[in-house]
C-alpha cells in the first residue's frame, strides 16, 4: 500500500472524531442562531423604529466583521479583559451562533415579508394580539419558508467551522493539520479532511432537503412549476 | 325591533395627502343587512376596516351594543374584533392549516376553548356551509368558493355580533359565486347582522336592507333597494346604478 494511503487510513478514525466536534460546532451554532436570529428578525420587521435601528446595527456588526478577527476578539480579547475561563470550543459555538444569527435573521425577515399582508390582517380580525398572530399565524409559515435559506447557512457555517482550528479546536482541520505536519503527507491528509467536509455538506443539506418536503403545506409544490 | 347593534360616527381616514374616507356615519340594527355599493376608490372597503380598526380611522368613534369601543386600548381592541367577523375579498386563509385547524384556530388561541370541543364545534361551522367532506383539505386544495366558505365558517365559529364583508364575492370565478351567495342568504335569513361591500346588485337588492351609496370617501346616499336602484334622488348614484346594472345584469 502506498504511504499516502497508509497515512489516510492511520489518520481517518481521528479525523472522523474531528469531524464530530465539528458537527457539534455546527449544530450549537445553528441552534444557537435560531434562538437569536427569530426573535431579531420579529423585532426588525414589527419593532418600534429604535428598536429596528439597534437590530440593524447588530446585524450590520457581526456581519461585517471577519470570522477570525470575532474569534480572536472573544477568546484572547474579551475572555481575558473580563477574566471569563471559556474554553475554546465554547467561544467557537459563541461566536459563529452571532454570526449565524444575524444571517438568520435576514432570512427569517425575508420569509415573513414574503408572506401575504392578508394574513396578519385575518389573525387580527379573529382578535389575536400581534404577539398570537406572530406566534401561530407568521412564524409557523416563515419558519417554512426559512428552510430552503438554512441549506445555505448550514453549508457555510459548517465551513466556516474550520477557522475555529485558528483557536485550537480539535476539528477536521484542526487534526488534518496536526497529522499531516508531523507525517508530512499534506496532499492526501487536506485532501481527506476536504472530501469529509463534502460528505458533511451533502448529508446536511440532503437532510434539510428531507425536512423542507417533511413540512411542506400540501398544495403548495417545492419544486416549481 | 330597533335595537342599534353597531353605531359609527364621523369615520375618516387619510393616506398622505389623500382623504379616503371622509366622515362616514352609519347605525346599525340587529339583523340589518347594510350593502355598501359605490365605485372603485369610493372608500367602501377602507369604512368596514375602520370599522374593526384594521385600518386606524384618524377620526371618529364606535360603538357596539351601546358601549363605545376604546380601540387604542389593545385588550379592548381584540375583545371588540371577537365580536365581529370580518370576511375578506381574497379570502386570508392561515395557509399552514387545513380547513378545520382554520376556523379552530381562533376557538382555541383567542377564546381558549379546549382543542377537542373547538374541534367539534369548528366541524359543526363548516358542516353549516356545506364543506363536511373538506375538513382535511389545505388552503391551496380548495376551489375560491370553499375558501371564501371556510373564511364565512371562522368568523362565525366566534359567534359574531356583527359580520363585515368586504366584496366576499369579487375574487372568485362566476360559477362559484352562487355558493358563497346561499350561504350568505342563509346567514341573513338566521339574523345575523351584516355590513357588506360588493358589486353583485342583484344580490344586493334582492337582500338589502338598506343601500349605502358611497363615492369619494363619503355616504352620498342611503336607503332601500327599492328607492336607491329605481328612484335615487342624487344624479350620481343614478349614474353609478344603471352603470353597473348593465355591467351585472338586472337588480331584480
Amino acid at each position: 500500500m502506498p504511504e499516502s494511503l497508509i497515512a489516510i487510513t492511520d489518520a481517518l478514525p481521528y479525523l472522523i472524531e474531528g469531524a464530530g466536534v465539528t458537527l457539534i460546532v455546527v449544530a450549537g451554532a445553528m441552534v444557537l442562531g435560531l434562538a437569536f436570529g427569530v426573535p431579531l428578525a420579529i423585532g426588525q420587521v414589527y419593532g418600534h423604529p429604535a428598536l429596528r435601528r439597534t437590530i440593524g446595527v447588530i446585524v450590520w456588526f457581526f456581519r461585517g466583521i471577519p470570522l477570525l478577527v470575532l474569534l480572536f476578539l472573544f477568546y484572547f480579547g474579551l475572555c481575558t479583559a473580563l477574566d471569563i475561563n471559556l474554553s475554546a470550543f465554547t467561544v467557537a459555538i459563541i461566536v459563529l451562533g452571532l454570526i449565524s444569527s444575524a444571517y438568520q435573521s435576514q432570512i427569517f425577515r425575508g420569509a415573513i415579508l414574503a408572506l401575504p399582508e392578508g394574513q396578519f390582517k385575518a389573525a387580527r380580525a379573529l382578535g389575536m394580539s400581534d404577539l398570537k398572530a406572530i406566534a401561530f399565524i407568521i412564524l409557523p409559515q416563515a419558519l417554512r419558508l426559512s428552510v430552503p435559506g438554512w441549506s445555505n447557512e448550514y453549508s457555510i457555517i459548517l465551513k466556516d467551522s474550520a477557522v475555529a482550528y485558528a483557536l485550537g479546536v480539535a476539528e477536521i482541520m484542526a487534526r488534518a493539520h496536526f497529522v499531516a505536519t508531523r507525517t508530512y503527507q499534506q496532499l492526501p491528509l487536506y485532501l481527506t479532511a476536504g472530501v469529509i467536509f463534502l460528505v458533511l455538506t451533502y448529508l446536511g443539506t440532503k437532510g434539510l432537503r428531507i425536512l423542507e418536503e417533511k413540512v411542506r403545506i400540501p398544495g403548495y409544490s417545492s419544486q416549481g412549476v | 325591533m330597533t335595537t342599534p347593534i353597531l353605531r359609527i360616527e364621523n369615520l375618516s381616514k387619510r393616506y398622505g395627502t389623500k382623504d379616503v374616507l371622509k366622515g362616514a356615519s352609519l347605525t346599525v340594527n340587529k339583523g340589518d343587512l347594510k350593502i355598501l355599493i359605490g365605485p372603485s376608490g369610493a372608500g367602501k372597503s377602507t369604512l368596514l376596516q375602520c370599522i374593526n380598526f384594521l385600518v386606524k380611522p384618524d377620526e371618529g368613534r364606535v360603538w357596539l351594543e351601546d358601549a363605545e369601543v376604546h380601540y387604542t386600548h389593545k385588550g379592548d381592541l381584540c375583545a371588540y374584533r371577537q365580536k365581529v367577523g370580518m370576511i375578506f375579498q381574497d379570502f386570508n386563509l392561515f395557509d399552514h392549516l387545513n380547513a378545520l385547524e382554520n376556523v379552530r384556530i381562533g376557538l382555541v388561541r383567542v377564546k381558549g376553548i379546549g382543542k377537542r370541543e373547538a374541534g367539534e364545534r369548528a366541524v359543526r361551522e363548516l358542516e353549516r356551509v356545506g364543506l363536511r367532506d373538506h375538513l382535511q383539505k389545505y388552503p391551496a386544495e380548495l376551489s375560491g368558493g370553499q375558501k371564501q366558505r371556510v373564511s364565512i365558517a371562522r368568523a362565525l365559529a366566534m359567534d359574531p355580533k356583527v359580520m363585515l364583508l368586504d366584496e366576499p364575492t369579487s375574487a372568485l370565478d362566476p360559477e362559484l359565486i352562487g355558493e358563497v351567495h346561499s350561504v350568505i342568504r342563509d346567514l341573513g335569513a338566521n339574523g345575523m347582522t351584516m355590513i357588506m361591500a360588493t358589486h353583485q346588485i342583484g344580490f344586493a337588492s334582492s337582500l338589502a336592507s338598506e343601500i349605502v351609496f358611497m363615492e369619494d370617501g363619503r355616504i352620498i346616499e342611503k336607503g332601500t333597494p327599492e328607492k336607491i336602484f329605481c328612484h335615487a334622488e342624487n344624479t350620481r348614484t343614478r349614474e353609478f346604478c344603471s352603470k353597473i346594472t348593465e355591467l351585472y345584469g338586472e337588480t331584480r
